[in-house]
């Protein structure tokens, strides 16, 4: 089994300053990492709309934190998370399968391309055959 | 690989139909078989993308009318590998506040 690797998109309150979003992205690094998991990456997105109001809110400022760890860690981090002044909402997404899958098929359709390309070269005539089909 | 694109024009055709009759709605043309030939081809096939971000909206928004709501395939000619991917995406970028359950 490989690693999991999950996304952790939270909103913070759109009234807190800047650097209070950073002490908070912060502190979610530290859940992660006491829960037994590694932050791969942190990105902040800034202050958005929100699609719909949350804790009547109409703007949040995203941040999403890319992390490796077991499937505790998730709950133990969503249990944070929920008693987080200043978290209106959060998300997590396990990505790794899907990353992977995704990964393969583009390496499948390399693969068939770089067939397909040289059987074209070598009989140029049927290739042509086929695509008036095609149309 | 090479099912699919079998598969294609045939499912095309049929999603090019239900896709023109929808977009008319009003204008009933009974007789007329062969109106505006809709994209047939999945978009998401097209481009190559193969994992359906929830995080991107641009991508996600182009597939979700005013109202909010998730339409059917035939009006967008996705296969239905991507529709269902993009279904779960829509979804979660709900959840998530990114996109509209439903617009006011």
């Amino acid at each position: 089994m490989s690693e999991r690797i999950y996304e952790i998109l939270f909103i913070a309150d759109p009234n807190l300053g800047e650097p209070e979003v950073d002490a908070m992205a912060a502190s979610v690094q530290g859940f992660v990492e006491k829960a037994g998991g590694q932050v791969q990456k942190v990105e902040k997105w800034g202050k958005k709309r929100l699609a719909y109001t949350v804790r009547k809110q109409r703007e949040g400022s995203y941040v999403l934190v890319v992390a490796t760890g077991p499937a505790d860690m998730v709950k133990e981090v969503e249990r944070r998370l929920h008693v987080t002044d200043g978290v209106i909402k959060f998300i997590t997404v396990r990505v790794d399968e899907e990353l992977r899958k995704a990964e393969r098929r583009k390496a499948a359709r390399a693969a068939h391309e770089a067939e397909r390309k040289s059987t074209r070269a070598a009989r140029p005539a049927a290739a042509e055959e086929t695509e008036g089909v095609e149309q | 690989m090479s099912s699919t694109n079998d598969a294609n024009p045939d499912r095309g055709g049929r999603g090019g139909r239900g896709g023109a009759g929808g977009g008319r709605g009003g204008k009933e043309g009974g007789g007329k078989r062969f109106f505006f030939r809709r994209r047939k081809v999945c978009k998401f096939c097209a481009d190559k993308i193969d994992y359906v971000d929830y995080k991107d909206v641009r991508l996600l928004a182009p597939f979700m009318p005013e109202r909010g709501k998730i339409l059917p395939r035939r009006m967008f000619g996705t296969c239905a590998e991507h529709q269902r991917k993009l279904n779960l995406a829509i979804k979660r970028a709900r959840n998530i506040a990114l996109l509209p359950f439903m617009s006011e």
